[in-house]
């Protein structure tokens, strides 16, 4: 009996051990997933902190006033950051404007039209649209694509809307080929793929017998994505436009290539201009005294802080579409 | 399967049965019949008639090609490009596998309602109008006098008759699954499909939708698909089983229930398989 209890004993003891160090290295797991985890927090807020104070003399010495005004003199430095910050809005609204009905027509296409054996071929060329670097657009916006809208687009632009009123505004002055139209155009090839292959994953997570049900009562293709498929896949479609929004805004390499680098805001879109990304790309290797590295580490506190938004919204409006779907 | 098509055609004497097979106008004619799902048969030469303003229930185990006998009736597989149909159905006398049949006006004629309830991300009042303003340009108030009598015979009116505005996702299962069959109604089709319309539902709503089966087959061809043989056995004026893609038999609901000819039919109804 006694030899039964100490035999007992002996295996809770060795027992006991064991989970000793199963608990141990489970510990060590465990501190090591979060370790990882908090590094990504902590370079995300070095920086944001170092956005912060790399701007903090900028700034103090324009105040609010960096943000509304459009002087941008290296040599008395005096730095404002409006005509970026303009550039940046129109160039990606541009893109946008293209981009979406394209995506979403392209979108409709591959889930509901395309016969099966070309599917492939069309999401594949679409894939490829997304991996191709930023600086070969770059370079063909510069020496293929803005040539050819200086002799085709812009001058018929220029002829088709001289004598309309606003949109003569819109659309004067010489064709330079480079400009605000010409790198929101870029932007909407490069965004393109984003909205397409977002929308289409949308599209093809409604539930078929919803789309069946719609057929079912004798609607055509147009009647089904217009009232089952758009309303159903509304918030992922948008969350979609999202993304690819935040990557036009962000976009460096293509534009600084084609946008002119002007720091002006012109009301005509075929003139040159410039982004954010697009000045401090240009301008921080020749940036001297404190002030102009300020300014420019302050325009690109305010890109994050745009970026930031809008994929922040992106993310918010996906998920609510990933709960929903269950 | 010949013996099936002797089946239907010899006259067979029931005892206390009101309708004798074969009577009745025929809606549907089903010849030879053959369904792939690419290269895998899924109905084997199926032959049979759907007579006007009668229910016939589809029985059988599962995989048993009913659904998939139904989604011919509509055309709906044709949304899947390597889904085919062999042979002829025929849609009083007209073939409607030809080539050239406009889908959108056999769908609007032969109306579903499938197994999960499928309401469009619309209000209740929009679920039902958007069938109805396909085929016809009403007014805003004869648009409302189409809907509220698609509401009203789908037996569910009173239950939204105050909030049409509302998403008809927030109703329950069993209405969702009536303001479909409203839907289905609207649009004023000849002949109704049901695919396991209750399997989703609780008793009481099934209960609901069997009243609504007996009342709409005054007006409607109805062809219905289900997993419960007391259902089958409630709703329909005529009974099909089906087995591995073929019809095994088809007869008059009473016959079948009570004195089946093929053995697979009667170990099935009787529950020693399915």
């Amino acid at each position: 009996m006694s030899d039964a209890a100490l035999q007992n004993s002996s295996i809770a003891l060795l027992r006991g051990q064991v989970l000793d160090r199963l608990r141990l290295r489970d510990r060590i797991f465990h501190f090591s997933t979060v370790a990882a985890a908090l590094i990504v927090l902590a370079i995300l807020a070095g920086v944001i902190i170092a956005l912060f104070i790399g701007a903090i003399p900028a700034l103090c010495n324009f105040g609010a006033g960096f943000l509304v005004s459009q002087r941008w003199n290296p040599v008395t430095e005096n730095f404002g950051a409006l005509a970026p910050i303009y550039g940046t809005l129109v160039t990606s609204l541009i893109a946008m404007v293209i981009a979406v009905p394209f995506g979403l027509l392209i979108a409709v296409f591959l889930t509901e039209l395309c016969p099966i054996w070309l599917r492939r071929p069309i999401g594949i060329a679409i894939e490829l649209l997304a991996g191709i670097p930023s600086i070969i657009y770059g370079i063909w916006g510069l020496f293929v694509f803005a040539p050819f809208l200086q002799g085709t687009l812009q001058p018929f632009l220029i002829k088709v809307f001289g004598n309309v009123p606003v949109l003569s505004e819109l659309f004067a002055g010489p064709p330079y080929g480079i400009g605000i139209l010409t790198a929101g155009l870029i932007l909407a090839i490069m965004v393109l793929p984003f909205v397409t292959s977002i929308s289409r994953d949308v599209f093809e997570a409604i539930p078929p017998v919803l789309k069946e049900a719609a057929y079912g009562v004798g609607a055509t293709t147009w009647e089904v994505v217009r009232n089952v498929v758009l309303p159903y896949a509304r918030v992922g479609v948008v969350g979609g436009f999202m993304l690819g929004l935040g990557r036009a805004l962000g976009e460096t390499m293509a534009v600084t290539f084609v946008i002119g680098n002007a720091h002006r805001i012109s009301p005509s879109l075929l003139a040159p201009g410039t982004t954010i990304s697009a000045t401090i790309a240009n301008e921080f290797t020749e940036a001297v005294g404190d002030i102009y590295t300020s300014s420019l580490i302050a325009l690109g506190l305010i890109l994050f802080v745009m970026t930031f938004i809008v994929l922040a919204a992106a993310r918010y409006m996906l998920l609510r579409i990933d709960r929903r779907m269950g | 399967m010949t013996f099936a098509i002797t089946r239907m055609m010899a006259p067979v004497p029931v005892v206390g049965n009101p309708l004798p097979i074969g009577g009745g106008a025929e809606k549907i004619t089903i010849r030879k019949l053959n369904f792939y799902y690419g290269d895998h048969c899924a109905l084997k030469d199926i032959n049979v008639s759907l007579y006007a303003k009668k229910v016939m229930a589809f029985i059988g185990p599962s995989g048993c090609g009913k659904s998939t006998f139904l989604r011919v009736l509509n055309r709906i597989y044709d949304l899947y490009p390597n889904q085919r149909a062999e042979g002829e159905v025929l849609l009083d006398g007209k073939n409607i596998l030809a080539a050239d049949q406009d889908l959108n006006l056999l769908r609007a004629r032969v109306g579903m309602v499938f197994q999960k309830p499928t309401p469009f991300p619309m209000t209740i009042y929009e679920n039902i109008a958007f069938g109805v303003r396909l085929y016809e340009r009403l007014s805003k108030s004869e648009l409302d006098g189409q809907v509220e009598q698609a509401l009203r015979r789908a037996a569910i009116w009173e239950e939204v008759k105050d909030k049409l505005n509302a998403n008809g996702l927030s109703l329950s299962g069993g209405q969702q699954q009536r303001l479909c069959i409203a839907r289905t109604i609207a649009v004023k089709p000849e002949v109704i499909l049901l695919d396991e319309p209750c399997s989703a539902l609780d008793p009481i709503a099934t209960a609901k939708i069997e009243e609504l089966i007996d009342e709409l087959k005054n007006d409607y061809t109805i062809v219905i698909v289900t997993h419960n043989m007391q259902q089958a056995a409630r709703v329909s004026d005529f009974t099909a089983f089906m087995y591995l893609g073929e019809m095994i038999e088809f007869n008059t609901t009473t016959f079948i229930f009570t004195n089946p000819e093929n053995r697979r039919t009667q170990d099935y109804i009787t529950g020693r398989f399915g």
